[in-house]
């Protein structure tokens, strides 16, 4: 199987990015979605920090703390929103929120 | 003294009486009777005295001028460069010229003020000096003209004033409810368009063969042609110029015809007695009678080529100037002989009139262009004077019988009585004194006694014909000299002499002052009028005369017409020049013979045949019983009624019904004009408006853009997934651009 290269970490990281791109298109529940994209921005983040490994550069890994402070804010708003919306339409399928229909 | 520069001025001052008293006369006239009329009519003589001063300013700056004639142009008319063409508005003044303009606006002013009294309490006042002023405003166009074409605007333009006059009062209607004015207007009217036709061809030839129509021009190139002997081009065939100048010198006789009142168009020159008195004194007797023969004098020199050509007319082999002298000389005869049988006192000058004019177009025709207008002008004097004195007569005669009726003396139907009916008349030499000496002196110088003016001129033109041995034109002249002193002295008998023959005429009274006193002026006119021509007598006198002209005494007319008539000039044997063809010393054997007839005449009628009849209004005149009566039937006046008048009826009907009203406004204006718009207005509306605007364009793009928003409306579709998938698909997008393409 020869040594793990910065080729491996790459397509783990892409990976890991489609299965999060593909939950966000395909999936209904708002909460998975937010996985998905958690997923996503982690994906992401391993990106970052094979290549600081790989460029010896921490640049890479200071990068890393912020998005992770990012993605937490984001979930906080996000995690709002969903129990707004649960509040008044008692679900959180999206399929269901059309309202901006045109 | 130079006064050429106000020549214009002779016409434009009657044009501007005439519009004062167009467009301001009957507002004076109407708010106060009186002033009004004063104004009105005063303005009018005023502006006819204008003319005649002015004319005499001018006939002093000739003489001035050595008698050379002088153009003063107003305007350029027409002006065609490619056709070498141009005709100006012009006045030419020489002696000629000045000689009508003298007669024109002297004897207009006399009877203008004679007018203003003779028309007093007409309703129409005003309209008769406009009138009246625009005739002497053409007249003068006509007499000044320095080409053919301006002198046919003022033919023309007299002749609408004729119309105009005559018909003054249109509205009456005689017994058989027919419109006698409007008729006789009417029938002047069309009578002399017969006269200007054949003027208007002779214009077109005249320009053909000369190219070009000023009077100049004309003369010197024809003088020239005729003496080196070339030919004129006409169509592409070689003419000469004598056949030329004939067909053109016959078409003038035509022109002169219709408006001088010649056989055969006279006709219309009784009947015009319809319109009041001055018009018949100045229209028909001084003026605009005498445009014809002004035409011939002035084309002398046309007519003396003809006559030196030795060209004939085709069918008839006389030439064209002696046709112009024969149909004078018969014109003279006929009507003459017709005046013999007229009740109407104004008619039996109307046929006088026209014998004199024959008498001076004869004269035309003979080559005496002095003699004649000679005679046109004591003519202008003693007719005006006669027309004049039978205004006073028939003015008199009315007053008689408005005296009568207030009186309540109905001693004849109301209705019928005419004032003009000599057999009414009589005895008035006794109620109207001063107008019985001054037509006496008129009717005198009529008949041509000696020395009244008559007698000069009538007798100049009988030595002419003697000495030129027109044997037929003398004998005809002299038939019609005595049946003019005849005709007149039957008039004066049955209208001054003897007793009264209706109450209305013991009551007639004179006319007031200013009538009369216009009348004793141009009887004094007609005592000196003869002094203008008097003949010499004897040779050795005529050279004695002749030398003072060459020193540059110009004693007589004929030596002051002479530098406008631009005759062929003849030397006689003895070296005497003169205009040709004019004997130089009095003919004593003719002036004896007329003389003697005419006075044979007058006793005649005077003493013998009129004597003691008619005595009542219905006895018959002595004449009745004779063939001389046979000349109350006028051959020609029934034709114009039987054939002219229906036709020209039926194709103004014609015209009127079928192509105006049926063709014009049936046909051409509802079915084609605006069905045809009406279907342009629909096409419009429905096809370009409404489908193609409307629905295409503006309904069109609207639909366009609703298509378009709604294809665009389906990406809104509110799933979340579907934004979801855009942004990636987006992104996706951006990467490989990128990666692939921007780099």
């Amino acid at each position: 199987m020869g040594e793990v290269t910065i080729g491996w970490y790459v397509a783990l990281s892409a990976t890991l990015f489609t299965i999060g791109a593909l939950g966000v298109l395909l999936r209904r529940n708002a909460i998975i979605i937010f996985m998905s994209i958690e997923l996503m921005l982690n994906a992401a983040n391993l990106t970052f920090v094979a290549f600081a490994r790989h460029l010896n550069d921490l640049n890479g890994q200071v990068i890393v703390f912020f998005v992770i402070t990012v993605a937490a804010a984001e979930v906080a708003v996000g995690l709002a929103l969903i129990v707004a919306i649960f509040r008044s339409k008692n679900s959180i399928n999206i399929d269901e929120l059309h309202m901006l229909k045109g | 003294m130079n006064a050429f520069g106000l020549a214009p001025l002779i016409i434009f001052i009657p044009a501007a009486g005439f519009l004062f008293n167009a467009l301001f006369g009957r507002r004076f006239v109407d708010s106060d009777r009186k002033v009004g009329e004063r104004w009105s009519g005063w303005v009018a003589a005023g502006a006819a005295l204008s003319s005649f001063v002015i004319a005499v300013m001018l006939a002093a700056s000739l003489v001035a001028n050595d008698f050379e004639a002088v153009t003063v142009t107003i305007l350029d008319w027409i002006t065609i460069p490619a056709a070498n063409f141009s005709v100006s508005w012009a006045i030419q003044v020489d002696t000629l010229a000045v000689t009508m303009m003298l007669v024109v606006a002297g004897v207009g002013s006399l009877i203008h003020i004679y007018a203003i009294g003779y028309m007093h309490g007409d309703p129409d006042f005003s309209r008769f000096f406009a009138y009246m002023n625009m005739f002497i405003f053409f007249m003068l166009i006509l007499v000044s003209a320095n080409n053919y074409l301006m002198l046919f605007v003022g033919w023309e333009g007299v002749g609408l004033c004729s119309y105009l006059l005559i018909g003054f009062w249109f509205d009456r209607i005689d017994e058989k409810k027919k419109p006698m004015n409007a008729n006789a207007a009417r029938k002047a009217f069309v009578v002399n368009r017969v006269g200007d036709f054949g003027m208007i061809l002779a214009l077109i030839l005249l320009f053909w063969a000369f190219g070009s129509l000023d009077f100049d021009a004309v003369f010197h190139s024809a003088e020239e042609i005729f003496r080196s002997g070339h030919e004129i081009s006409l169509f592409g065939t070689e003419v000469s110029i004598g056949l030329v100048l004939t067909a053109v010198t016959a078409l003038f006789l035509v022109g002169a015809a219709g408006k001088s009142a010649q056989i055969p168009l006279y006709v219309w020159l009784p009947d015009a007695m319809a319109g009041p008195t001055p018009v018949s004194a100045l229209i028909h007797a001084a003026t605009m009678v005498t445009a014809g023969v002004y035409l011939i004098v002035r084309s002398n020199i046309l007519y003396e080529i003809v006559r030196a050509s030795g060209e004939t007319l085709p069918l008839i082999g006389i030439s064209s100037p002696a046709l112009v002298a024969i149909t004078g000389a018969a014109t003279a005869l006929l009507a003459g002989l017709i005046a013999f049988t007229q009740f109407d006192v104004k008619k039996v000058l109307a046929y006088s009139t026209i014998s004199q004019l024959g008498f001076m177009i004869a004269a035309a025709g003979m080559g005496a262009y002095v003699a004649a207008m000679f005679h046109l002008i004591v003519h202008a004097f003693f007719k005006a004077l006669l027309f004049l004195g039978s205004g006073n007569v028939i003015h008199g005669m009315e007053h008689g019988h408005h005296h009568l009726s207030e009186h309540g003396e109905e001693s004849e139907h109301d209705g019928d009585f005419d004032p003009q009916d000599m057999r009414n008349m009589g005895g008035l030499r006794h109620r109207m004194k001063t107008t019985f000496v001054v037509f006496t002196i008129g009717a005198l110088a009529l008949a041509g006694v000696v020395p009244l003016a008559g007698f000069w001129s009538k007798d100049e033109i009988l030595a002419h014909a003697e000495f030129n041995r027109q044997i037929g034109v003398e004998i005809a002249l002299i038939l019609a000299a005595i049946c003019t002193a005849f005709y007149m002295g039957r008039q004066l008998s049955m209208v001054f002499l003897r007793k009264p023959r209706t109450e209305a005429a013991s009551h007639a009274s004179e006319s007031p002052r200013l009538m009369t006193w216009t009348l004793i002026v141009l009887a004094a006119l007609t005592i000196l009028g003869g002094l203008l021509n008097v003949p010499f007598f004897s040779t050795g006198a005529a050279r004695l005369a002749e030398e003072a002209h060459d020193l540059g005494l110009n004693l007589e007319l004929e030596q002051w017409l002479e530098h406008s008539l631009l005759s062929l000039e003849l030397e006689k044997a003895d070296g005497l020049v003169d205009v040709p063809n004019t004997p130089l010393s009095v003919d004593f054997s003719v002036a004896g013979i007329s003389t003697v007839v005419a006075l044979a005449a007058l006793g005649l009628a005077l003493f013998v045949v009129y004597r003691n009849r008619p005595a009542t209004a219905e006895d018959p005149d002595p004449l009745q019983k004779t063939p001389i009566w046979w000349f109350s039937v006028l051959p020609l006046n029934t034709l114009y009624y039987r054939t002219i008048v229906p036709a020209f009826n039926a194709t103004a009907s014609w015209l009127a019904h079928t192509v105006d009203w049926r063709f014009w406004h049936d046909w051409f204006h509802d079915r084609v004009i605006r069905d045809g718009y009406v279907a342009l207005a629909h096409f419009i509306d429905k096809t370009i408006d409404m489908a193609i605007i409307d629905n295409g364009l503006v309904n069109g793009s609207a639909r366009a853009a609703r298509w378009c928003a709604f294809q665009l409306r389906r990406t809104q579709t509110g799933y979340i997934r579907n934004y979801a998938l855009a942004v990636f698909l987006g992104v996706i997008v951006l990467v490989v651009y990128i990666i692939f393409v921007a780099n």
